[in-house]
C-alpha cells in the first residue's frame, strides 16, 4: 500500500487541470474582470476548510462513542488538512480583497469566523502535539474537537450581529443562481477537483498515522526491557 | 447531595490556596493593570481617544489575563492529588465544577479590581454602566468554565499556560462582543437583551461541555 | 467469611499499555482479605502501574478487575496541597469522605504530627509529609491499602508507623499491598511476596 495510492492522485491531477482550465476559459467578471477568477480556488479552499472541520467533529463524536483509534486518526488528519485549506482560503481571500476592496482584511463576519476557526484548529493540533500518550491524546482531542465545533456557530452568530458587510450567498440560493452558467460550471468543476485532492491528502495522512502507530506498537516493547544491569567494571577501590 | 458537599469542599480549598499564594489577585491583577497602563503609552494620551477605547481595552485585558487567572499554577492538581480525589469518590465533573466555581469567583474579583484602574486611566463615558452588574458575572462564569476546561485539556502538558488560552480564547469571542456591545447598546437606548442572552448561551454551552466532557477526559472505571 | 472465598482484589488476564509500552501482559493476581502482600520487581517492571490498576485509576485494555474498596493509595509523592497546613489537608480529605474534622485532627496525633498540624505542607520535611500522607489511612479507613515505596525518607519511628498502619487495616479485615525495593523490609512487613516479571506475577518469592 502506497501513501498516496495509485489511481486517485491521477484522477485528482486530471480533474484539477480540467477545473483550472475551465476557470481560465470562463468569461471574466463584468466588474472585477480577471481578478474574479480567484473565486475558482478561493471558494473550493473555503469549502474544504469547513468540510475538514465537520469531519473532525464527526470523527471526534465517533471516538466518544466507539473508542476506535481509526476515528482519532481521521479526526487528526481532517484537522490538519482542514487547517491547510483554511490558511489557503484566508490568504487567497486577502489577495483577492486587496485590489477589490482596497484592504487586505475586512471585518466581515465570515472572514472573522474563518480566522477564529483557523486558530481554534491550530490549537487543536498544538494540543495533539503536546500530548504524548496516545490514549490521553485521543481523549482530550475528542473532547476539544466536539466542544470547539459546537461553539463555532455561536461565534459566527455573535460576529454576524456585530457587523455584516459581506455579499449574500450567491450560489446556494433557491431558484436561478445569480452567476453566469459557464462560471457556475467552472466553479463546480473546481469544487469537485479540490475535494478529490482533499481526499488524497486526507487518505495519505491517515495512512501515515496508521503506519506511525503500527511502528510504535510493534514489536511491542515490554516494560523493564529498557533497563539493564549497571556496568560496574573499570573502577577499583585502591586504583 | 454528597456531590454538592464535595463541590463546596473543593471550591473552598481552591479559594484558601489562592488566599495563601495570592497568584490570581496579587500577581495576575497587577499584570493586567500594567497592560492597561501600557496602551496609552503606546498609542498616545489623547483623552477623547482613550475615553473611546477604554471599555474595549478593559474587556480585552479581562479576557486575556482572566484566562491566566483560571490557569493559575495553584489550580493544578498533581497526579497524586487527582488519585486521592478519585479514591475519595469525587467524580471528575465535581472536581472540575468545584474548580470552575472558584475560578469564576476569582475572576469576578479580578474584574472588579480592574474597573477603577480603567476608570482612572481612561475616564470612559459612564453610559449603560448598571448593565455591568449583569455583564461582569456572566463573563466571569463563562470564562471560569472555559478556563477550567482549558486547564483540564492541557493538564500536565508543557506550555500549559500558553496552550490553554490558545485553545479557548477564540471560543470566548461571543463573551468579548457581548460584554462590549451590551453597555453600548444600552447607552444608545436599545435593550441589550440579545447580547446578554448570547453570553448566557455561551455560559450554558460551557456548563454542558464540562458536564459531558469531563468524564471523557479521565477514564472513569 | 473465609478470606479465600471473598478476595479483596482479583485481577484476571490484565493487559495494560502505558505510552505504547506493554506494561502488564495477562497478569493474574488475587489479594486475599486480611493479607499483606509484598511486591518486588526491577525498575520499570510495572509495579506502580499494577497499584494503579488495583486502585481502579487505570483501566486495562483487556482483562477483568474486581476490587472491594474503599481504597487508599500512598504513592511516591505525598498527595498534599503544599500551600495548605497539614490539618487543612487532612480535614479536606475528611470532608470529601463525609467524616468529621475531629477525625482528621486525631489522625495527625496518631502519626505524631499534632504539634506540626498547623504548619504548611511545603514547610514540612519529606518525612513529615510522608507521615501526614499515612494519616489518611485513619481518616478514610480503607479496606484495601496500597503502599508504593512509602518507606523512603521515613525515620526509624516512622517505619514502625508503617507496621502499625498495616496492622490497623488487617485488623478491620482489609488487605494491603506493599511495593518496595528493600527485600528485607518486604519480608518483615508482609505475609507473602510476589515478583513482577515480564508483565506478569512470577512465582512466589522466598526472601
Amino acid at each position: 500500500m502506497t501513501l498516496f495510492g495509485r489511481r486517485l492522485p491521477i484522477v485528482a491531477a486530471v480533474l484539477l487541470a480540467v477545473g483550472l482550465a475551465a476557470g481560465l476559459a470562463a468569461p471574466p467578471d463584468r466588474i472585477q474582470g480577471n481578478l474574479q477568477r480567484l473565486m475558482y480556488v478561493h471558494v473550493p479552499a473555503a469549502w474544504l476548510a469547513y468540510l475538514g472541520f465537520v469531519i473532525t467533529f464527526g470523527a471526534s463524536v465517533a471516538w466518544w462513542w466507539r473508542r476506535k483509534p481509526g476515528h482519532d486518526r481521521l479526526a487528526a488528519a481532517a484537522a490538519e488538512v482542514g487547517v491547510f485549506f483554511t490558511g489557503l482560503a484566508i490568504v487567497l481571500g486577502s489577495v483577492w480583497g486587496k485590489p477589490v476592496w482596497g484592504v487586505w482584511w475586512t471585518w466581515d463576519p465570515r472572514l472573522v469566523t474563518t480566522a477564529l476557526m483557523f486558530f481554534v484548529y491550530l490549537g487543536y493540533l498544538a494540543l495533539r502535539r503536546a500530548t504524548l500518550d496516545p490514549q490521553v491524546r485521543a481523549r482530550r482531542a475528542a473532547v476539544f474537537g466536539v466542544v470547539a465545533f459546537v461553539q463555532v456557530p455561536i461565534v459566527h452568530m455573535s460576529v454576524l450581529w456585530w457587523r455584516s458587510l459581506h455579499q449574500p450567498p450567491t450560489v446556494l440560493r433557491p431558484g436561478d443562481p445569480t452567476i453566469d452558467h459557464s462560471m457556475l460550471a467552472a466553479l463546480l468543476m473546481n469544487l469537485l477537483a479540490f475535494t478529490v485532492v482533499f481526499t488524497v491528502f486526507l487518505r495519505a495522512r491517515m495512512r501515515l498515522a496508521a503506519a506511525h502507530d503500527e511502528a510504535d506498537a510493534t514489536p511491542g516493547p515490554l516494560a523493564g526491557d529498557a533497563v539493564s544491569a549497571p556496568r560496574l567494571e573499570g573502577v577499583t577501590r585502591d586504583g | 447531595m454528597t456531590a454538592w458537599l464535595q463541590l463546596v469542599q473543593i471550591t473552598r480549598k481552591d479559594l484558601l490556596i489562592e488566599a495563601r499564594s495570592g497568584e490570581a489577585l496579587l500577581v495576575t491583577t497587577p499584570f493586567g493593570a500594567v497592560a492597561l497602563l501600557f496602551v496609552p503609552l503606546a498609542v498616545g494620551t489623547d483623552t477623547p481617544l482613550l475615553r473611546e477605547i477604554g471599555p474595549g481595552l478593559y474587556w480585552v485585558v479581562v479576557l486575556l489575563f482572566g484566562l491566566l487567572v483560571t490557569l493559575r499554577h495553584s489550580a493544578v492538581d498533581t497526579p497524586a492529588q487527582i488519585a486521592l480525589l478519585r479514591l475519595c469518590g469525587v467524580h471528575p465533573v465535581v472536581r472540575l465544577a468545584g474548580r470552575a466555581v472558584a475560578s469564576a469567583l476569582l475572576l469576578l474579583a479580578f474584574e472588579l479590581l480592574l474597573v477603577p484602574v480603567t476608570v482612572a486611566l481612561y475616564d470612559p463615558a459612564p453610559h449603560g454602566w448598571p448593565w455591568l452588574l449583569v455583564v461582569l458575572p456572566l463573563v466571569a462564569t463563562g470564562l471560569g468554565l472555559l478556563g477550567t476546561l482549558a486547564g483540564a485539556l492541557a493538564q500536565g502538558l508543557d506550555g500549559r499556560t500558553t496552550l490553554g488560552p490558545v485553545l479557548v480564547l477564540p471560543l470566548a469571542v461571543p463573551l468579548l462582543l457581548g460584554a462590549t456591545q451590551a453597555p453600548r447598546a444600552a447607552a444608545l437606548g436599545h435593550a441589550p437583551w440579545p447580547w446578554l442572552l448570547l453570553m448566557l448561551t455561551v455560559d450554558l454551552i460551557a456548563v454542558l461541555a464540562l458536564l459531558l466532557g469531563a468524564p471523557h477526559l479521565e477514564e472513569v472505571a | 467469611m473465609h478470606p479465600q472465598l471473598s478476595p479483596q482484589a482479583e485481577l484476571t488476564g490484565v493487559h495494560v499499555d502505558v505510552q505504547r509500552t506493554a506494561v502488564l501482559r495477562g497478569l493474574d493476581l488475587v489479594v486475599a482479605a486480611g493479607e499483606v502482600l509484598g511486591m518486588v520487581g526491577a525498575n520499570g517492571s510495572g509495579k506502580t502501574t499494577l497499584l494503579k490498576v488495583l486502585a481502579t485509576l487505570v483501566t486495562p485494555v483487556a482483562g477483568t478487575v474486581r476490587v472491594r474498596g474503599p481504597v487508599v493509595l500512598l504513592g511516591h509523592a505525598p498527595a498534599l496541597c503544599p500551600q495548605l497546613t497539614l490539618r487543612e489537608n487532612l480535614r479536606f480529605v475528611a470532608g470529601l469522605a463525609g467524616r468529621d474534622a475531629a477525625v482528621a485532627d486525631a489522625s495527625l496525633a496518631t502519626v505524631g504530627l499534632a504539634a506540626a498540624a498547623d504548619r504548611r505542607a511545603d514547610r514540612c520535611s519529606h518525612g513529615m509529609r510522608r507521615r501526614a500522607d499515612l494519616a489518611r489511612v485513619f481518616v478514610t479507613e480503607p479496606s484495601l491499602l496500597l503502599l508504593d515505596e512509602v518507606q523512603t525518607g521515613l525515620d526509624v519511628a516512622s517505619a514502625g508507623l508503617v507496621d502499625h498502619v498495616l496492622e490497623v487495616v488487617r485488623h478491620r479485615g482489609g488487605a494491603s499491598v506493599v511495593v518496595s525495593h528493600d527485600r528485607d523490609q518486604v519480608a518483615r512487613l508482609t505475609d507473602r511476596v510476589v515478583e513482577l516479571v515480564a508483565g506478569r506475577v512470577g512465582p512466589a518469592v522466598i526472601v
